[in-house]
Formats: C-alpha cells, structure tokens, sequence
C-alpha cells in the first residue's frame, strides 16, 4: 500500500524527504556548525583569487560587471512578471500562457546563469563583508530555493502539458510564489548594498 | 476534494514546494516588518507614520 503511494507520488515524496533533511539538519545545528569554517573560504575569495583581487583593485571592472548583474536580475525580473501576471490572467490575455511560458523560460536560463556568475564576481570583491551579512545569507537561501523550484518544479509542470489540464489554484499557487521568490532575491540584493 | 484526487505527482509536488517556499519567504518578511515597527519603537517611543512630531 505504501510503496503503491511511493511509486505513483515518487516526486511528492522526494520533497518531502528533502524537507525533513533540511529540518533535521537545523535541529542538529548543522548550519551554525558550518558557518564559522566557511569565513577562510570567503576571505580566500577575496585575497587570494583573481575574481576577490580585480574586484577590490578595479572599480571601473567592478562597476562594469555589476551593471551587468542588474540587467542580468531586471531581465528575470520582466520575465517573471511577464510569465506569472500571465498565469494570473493580469497581463497578456491574448497570448496563450503556453506560449508564454515556453518562450520567457529560454530567455530566463540565461539570465539566470549571468545573474549567478556576475554575482559571483560581486560578492568576492566584498566577500569578507557578506558573509557576516544575515540579508546576504538569505538572498543566498532563496536564490537556491527559487532556481530549483522554477527548473524541477514549476517549467517541467507547466511545459509538461496544457494548463487547461491544471487546477487554476495550483497555477495560481505557482505564479504568486514564483513572484514572491524573485522579488525578495531582488530587494535582499539592492539591502545587501545598503548594507 | 476531487480536484486533489486528480492532480498528479508533479503538480502535487510543484504546490508542496509552493507552500513550503511561499510559507518561508512571508514569514521572512512579516518577521521584518514586526522588527522594523520595534525598531521605530525603540527611536521614537511609539510607531506612529503620519503626525509624529519627531519625523519631518
């Protein structure tokens, strides 16, 4: 009965598994455990490699890759309204959500690997500052969070069959929370700077 | 209660991952909110965003 459950629920399962890791690993105190042997790793990035050494010695280079990192996170940004305001019905109602969905998802992926890599850049310059920043641990937390869900949760349901087929609240439920996720990476990011 | 019954392994999976995530990222912002109004408290005796004579 049980592994009748498990079989036809296999991806259901594996959340929830993977969530009661990640609250066993807080009640055991794993993160806090960690979290003073990463501070060498941090200051390494800063000092010791090329990345931390043109960050903190080039402002102009520094400048440069930021503004990339904006336009790279104002991309996802549009693509995400665009998307979820569409699965909403608020914008866009002429298109189907289909089509939508399939086309921003492309675009996403790149900006996502932009995004990630100039940020990289970014926070090895100012390494030694972030890691006692609590704002830049969570920007970090739901940057993680939200790229698996939009990658193994959310594309693969909606790309996976029309969303006539989908309960309207689960859409609803996708599209409020994917909104929700990228907004807080953004204003996390623009605090991490006011910081 | 149909609609559940219905709803398959991927989309049960995608909402559980939904709630869990959209629980987290409001509760982190409701915590900063009630922080902030403590912290307003604290500089200025009471929460007070219009007519408080000590914001100009």
């Amino acid at each position: 009965m049980i592994s009748t459950i498990l079989n036809q629920y296999r991806a259901t399962a594996s959340v929830v598994a993977v969530l009661a890791v990640i609250i066993l690993l807080e009640l055991l105190g794993f993160r806090s455990a960690i979290y003073p042997s990463l501070l060498p790793a941090f200051e390494w990035i800063k000092y010791s490699t090329p990345i931390g050494v043109i960050g903190t010695t080039y402002g102009s280079i520094y400048a440069t890759v930021e503004a990339l990192h904006l336009i790279s996170m104002a991309t996802i940004g549009g693509l995400v309204l665009a998307t979820d305001l569409r699965l909403l019905n608020v914008v866009l109602r002429d298109t189907p959500s289909e089509t939508i969905v399939e086309g921003t998802y492309k675009v996403f992926k790149v900006a996502l690997v932009v995004a990630v890599l100039t940020g990289i850049f970014c926070a090895a310059g100012v390494a030694d500052k972030v890691y006692y920043m609590p704002v830049f641990w969570i920007k970090m937390g739901v940057l993680a969070a939200g790229s698996v869900f939009m990658i193994f949760f959310k594309q693969p349901l909606l790309s996976g069959v029309p969303h006539s087929e989908i309960s309207p609240w689960s859409i609803r439920l996708l599209a409020v929370t994917s909104i929700l996720i990228w907004f807080t990476v953004a204003a996390t990011g623009r605090w991490i700077g006011f910081s | 209660m149909s609609k559940l019954k219905n709803m398959g392994d991927k989309e049960l999976a995608a909402v559980t991952a939904a709630s869990v995530i959209l629980f987290a990222v409001v509760s982190h912002w409701v915590l900063e909110a009630i922080s902030t109004v403590e912290l307003l408290e604290l500089a200025y005796g009471s929460f007070k965003l219009f007519n408080n004579p000590l914001v100009f």
